[in-house]
């Protein structure tokens, strides 16, 4: 693993709930779908499966229907102004949410970490931000760290090999949960890349106006794939995942790209 | 200088990940270094947090830099050295010239500098008629092939031990051979040679403490002993960002530089020079000078977005694991400081339209600000120069750097806040993707403007249906 | 006294501090007035160092000689001290030209060893660097200096001495004096350094803390030119290939001695 600090070391961890002032959660809390886009539009079965395991845990959902984005997109190409309007619209549909839960780290880290930095001219919307932002988990953090679930009676015969998001890994410091999940899964057998921790070459709109340097860091992670003997590359963020499936698609492999709420609901 | 443009930094991009032996010596040095870095600070007997703390030493540095420039130019002073600060890369360069000439300068060997890079040094001094030979081994291949330095610690890790065998055959005139040791040794040689009979020696600064007046060189090769001890003339170039206050804080400084900068618990060699030589010592320069350089940093000193850019100790432990520059190497950044820590630097010294690549041109993983011996939080930087470069900045004389994907972004921002609208346009965008060519059911080619994403993979097309459509329809009834 | 460059040049970082240009800011509160409380245990930890606690020093010494190629050798006193001296310049080739000259500091240590007599019979010449009289005008001292600049350019061996020894990081510390030329443990292919078992310290902190505080080390400080030397000269700048022997000495050779 290349990443300097690990994330399960105690330092981080305290500055994780310093930080966000992550609230402890009862037992099997309300539970609200936070979709992201990429999700609801081009990958819409994520979430479906997502929704079968939390209600398979005996999770009540509910799912705001007119959320669109959290805003990411706009503020990590530098458009602020257009991303606080996402914010704040984000805002007012989450704000009696229950729990909030999504099948995306970057979007987590959005919510918890850039929405402060958004609105820190604006201490009214900055406060709605953080009492959300403290309710906002990432599925595979959500199902470990505060459902304290591992087996989710899942199986998957296969040799499975996870890529670790960048905002997931560095951002929220998730990087142990996604791996404890999938050992718990029948018939998958985990095997470690090298490099799994090194950005896969999306970066949003990077991947569309830097395309020769994201095709060479795409190629780079298939090649990792590859080579780790796996049939298949797991993540927990979409982003990471089409921007892996194309290129593995492209080059003709038969490599599948999976969702881990994709492998957690996966039967016999 | 610098030359950087977009089509260059495409350009340069697109040629070093088409470069296998870069590709090659790349690789080994994030592994090795990346790692090893890594490791390094796990096993500080303060662990890695004492970065914290080395943050809060550079915080408080840079907030007090007049007090302790000042401190550090009184002290040198006494010790009969002499102190110049350049406002501009013009001025140090003059100065630096001004020295050679008045005595008598015919050969100046230097020892490695960034800062010397950023202003030009070498070309003034050619000019002049003085020779100039860089003496750090990476530096000096790269001299000798009339190219510009790729990393900021392994100037020459583009180049592999047959490049620079056939260099060396060519420049130095040595039977061939591709053995390593035999390379260095002739290299050592020669700069033997051009250290015993140089006039001028400079040499960069690593980092200055003011309660001591010394500022610090650090090499494993001694390039820089020699240049500061053998010459009768010693020109140390300092960023002016380059100090902390005291002793027992610059000791934890240097601790981290040395595991940011190649993995170790202590360089080689560490120099800490506060003056000329002293009546009876037998070695060592007449003459010591000192040139603090701005350039453009009090500009970044006045911008609280942008001060902690000055925190930066130039260890280029970010380099070693940025996966941008690790595919695209150092010549893409087009100026002295390439990785992550040049995508901050050198638009904010250069001017952030022209060296809007840099900043936009990676994907904010962040992998450096883990790495970093600072605690330097380089995304958020990042992120802020874009800010600028979506909007224009007056203070940063930043024009918007595209007013159409201003126009996207402005769009957008309507459809997203109204669901029905923005289902519309999905339904318009998946019965529109239909005319696309189509592979196995993956979309093979996007039209312009984001062309890009197809240009080496495919994409999975947007769904027939929404997971929100489908919910209302399952659920609400 | 503050040059015209001086002047603007802190106008415009005290403008950018957001503070008045022309006021110069004190200092006092960025400095200490004594040591912190680690600093004295770390003084105290010097002071109270027992003969069990330097041995324990030494071989932690050794050990980080390892990988930096540095050979740290104990010895009982100063006559074997020189006996290893005289057979590393019988077996070490010059690594320029055939004929075999040493350096050596004028230093109460290193003149201890008798190198001239003790090289006499090998016909080595010794190259002494003596402090240069203050007061015996430039043209004496000019001469004087290029004599033994020539003297050591000529050896192949430096012999000195060192102020600490830093057990952590095998580091040698050497202030820069009359008599102690830095360049003696820089030009010559090969460095001696002889010192004694008590100059070992355990690491920089310790070391800055004397420097710091010390009765004894703080009036002369770090002197205008300190030298940190941890091993042999190396570089990996040809494809990342670790090669001992960059621009300074190859080969480093230490004696302890412990009596």
């Amino acid at each position: 693993m290349i990443a300097t600090i690990n994330p399960q070391e105690e330092p981080y961890e305290k500055e994780k709930k310093e930080r966000y002032g992550l609230i402890p959660m009862a037992p099997k809390p309300r539970t609200t779908l936070f979709i992201q886009c990429l999700v609801d539009t081009v990958w819409p079965h994520v979430a479906e499966a997502m929704v079968g395991v939390l209600e398979g845990l005996g999770l009540e959902l509910d799912c705001p229907t007119d959320q669109t984005c959290c805003g990411q997109p706009a503020f990590n190409s530098g458009f602020r102004r257009e991303a606080r309007v996402a914010a704040r619209r984000f805002i007012e549909i989450f704000e009696k949410s229950g729990t909030i839960v999504s099948p995306s780290g970057s979007c987590v880290y959005m919510v918890r970490h850039h929405y402060a930095e958004l609105f820190k001219d604006e201490p009214k919307w900055r406060a709605r931000a953080q009492r959300i932002a403290a309710r906002t988990y990432e599925f595979s953090e959500f199902l470990v760290d505060v459902l304290k679930v591992e087996d989710l009676g899942a199986s998957y015969p296969g040799r499975v090999t996870y890529h670790d998001s960048c905002h997931l890994l560095r951002g929220i410091r998730v990087k142990e949960q996604p791996r404890r999940l999938l050992r718990k899964v029948a018939g998958l057998e985990l095997v470690e890349m090298k490099n799994s921790d090194y950005c896969c070459g999306f970066g949003g709109a990077f991947a569309v106006k830097y395309p020769d340097i994201s095709a060479a860091m795409v190629n780079d992670k298939v090649d990792h794939v590859v080579n780790s003997g796996a049939d298949t590359v797991v993540g927990c963020d979409t982003g990471c995942l089409l921007n892996i499936a194309g290129a593995v698609s492209r080059r003709g492999l038969s490599i599948k790209t999976m969702h881990i709420a994709e492998i957690l609901a996966h039967r016999r | 200088m610098s030359d950087i443009s977009t089509e260059k930094y495409i350009e340069e991009a697109r040629r070093g990940i088409a470069n296998p032996v870069l590709q090659k010596a790349l690789v080994g040095l994030q592994d090795r270094f990346g790692r090893g870095t890594a490791e390094a600070y796990r096993r500080l007997p303060e662990g890695p947090d004492l970065r914290i703390k080395a943050h809060e030493i550079r915080e408080k540095a840079i907030a007090n830099l007049d007090v302790l420039l000042e401190i550090l130019a009184d002290k040198i002073r006494a010790n009969g050295g002499h102190l110049y600060f350049a406002e501009t890369a013009q001025e140090a360069v003059d100065y630096g010239l001004a020295v050679a000439r008045r005595n008598n300068v015919r050969l100046v060997v230097k020892g490695k500098s960034m800062v010397s890079e950023e202003i030009g040094l070498n070309p003034a001094l050619e000019a002049a008629g003085i020779e100039v030979v860089e003496t750090d081994l990476g530096e000096y291949i790269i001299q000798l092939a009339g190219e510009k330095p790729s990393h900021i610690i392994a100037p020459a890790v583009h180049k592999n031990r047959h490049d620079i065998a056939d260099l060396f055959v060519q420049k130095l005139g040595i039977r061939r051979t591709t053995d390593p040791p035999e390379l260095t040794h002739a290299a050592r040689k020669a700069l033997r040679a051009k250290f015993l009979a140089a006039d001028m020696g400079t040499s960069g600064v690593n980092m200055a403490c003011a309660e001591t007046g010394h500022i610090t060189t650090v090499s494993n090769e001694g390039n820089i002993r020699m240049a500061t001890t053998m010459p009768r003339v010693h020109v140390a170039f300092m960023g002016m960002e380059r100090i902390v206050a005291r002793l027992d804080e610059y000791e934890i400084i240097l601790r981290l530089l040395c595991r940011g900068a190649a993995a170790q618990t202590m360089g080689t060699y560490a120099s800490y020079i506060g003056g000329p030589r002293r009546p009876g010592e037998s070695d060592g320069p007449d003459e010591f000078h000192l040139v603090v350089i701005d350039n453009g940093r009090s500009r970044i000193l006045a911008d609280p977005q942008f001060r902690e850019m000055l925190y930066c100790v130039r260890c280029a432990a970010c380099l070693n694991v940025c996966p941008v520059y690790g595919k695209i190497g150092g010549h893409s950044y087009g100026f002295a400081y390439s990785g992550p820590v040049g995508a901050v630097v050198t638009p904010l010294l250069t001017g952030i339209n022209r060296a809007k690549d840099l900043c936009q041109g990676e994907t904010l993983c962040g992998a450096c600000r883990d790495a970093c011996s600072m605690n330097i939080d380089l995304p958020r930087m990042l992120l802020a120069l874009r800010e600028k470069l979506a909007y224009g900045d007056a203070a940063w004389q930043v024009k918007p750097a595209s007013r159409a994907e201003g126009l996207a972004y402005r769009g957008w921002s309507w459809l997203i806040r109204n669901r029905r609208l923005y289902e519309l346009g999905l339904k318009l965008a998946a019965t529109g993707q239909k005319l696309l060519p189509h592979r196995k059911g993956m979309l093979r080619r996007l039209p312009p403007p984001v062309q890009g994403w197809t240009q080496s993979r495919d994409l999975h097309p947007l769904a027939e249906e929404t997971f929100m459509e489908r919910w209302r329809r399952t659920r609400k009834s | 006294m503050d040059t015209r460059d001086q002047i603007n040049f802190f106008r415009r970082i005290r403008a950018a501090l957001g503070h008045a240009p022309d006021v110069s800011r004190n200092a006092s509160h960025l400095f200490a007035e004594g040591p912190s409380p680690e600093e004295l245990q770390l003084l105290d930890r010097i002071r109270r160092r027992t003969a069990e606690g330097r041995q324990a020093l030494l071989e932690r010494l050794v050990e980080a000689g390892k990988p930096i190629n540095l050979s740290v050798t104990a010895l009982p006193d100063v006559a074997y001290a020189s006996a290893a001296i005289v057979r590393l310049v019988g077996e070490k080739k010059p690594e320029w030209g055939d004929a075999k000259h040493i350096a050596a500091w004028r230093h109460p240590l290193i003149d201890r060893l008798n190198l001239p007599e003790a090289l006499d019979r090998l016909q080595v010449p010794v190259h002494a660097t003596a402090p240069i009289p203050i007061d015996a005008g430039s043209q004496f001292d000019q001469v004087e200096r290029e004599r033994q600049r020539a003297g050591i350019i000529a050896s192949f061996i430096g012999v000195t001495s060192a102020d600490f020894c830093l057990a952590d990081t095998a580091t040698l510390v050497m202030r820069n004096r009359p008599g102690q030329p830095r360049s003696a443990a820089l030009v010559p292919s090969i460095h001696v350094a002889v010192i004694h078992l008590d100059q070992i310290l355990s690491d920089m902190k310790e070391l800055f803390a004397l420097l710091r505080w010390d009765e004894r080390y703080r009036s002369e400080g770090l002197s205008n030119y300190m030298s940190f030397i941890s091993g042999p000269s190396k570089t990996a700048d040809i494809e990342a290939t670790m090669v001992h022997g960059a621009h300074g000495p190859r080969e480093v050779h230490l004696f302890v001695v412990t009596e």
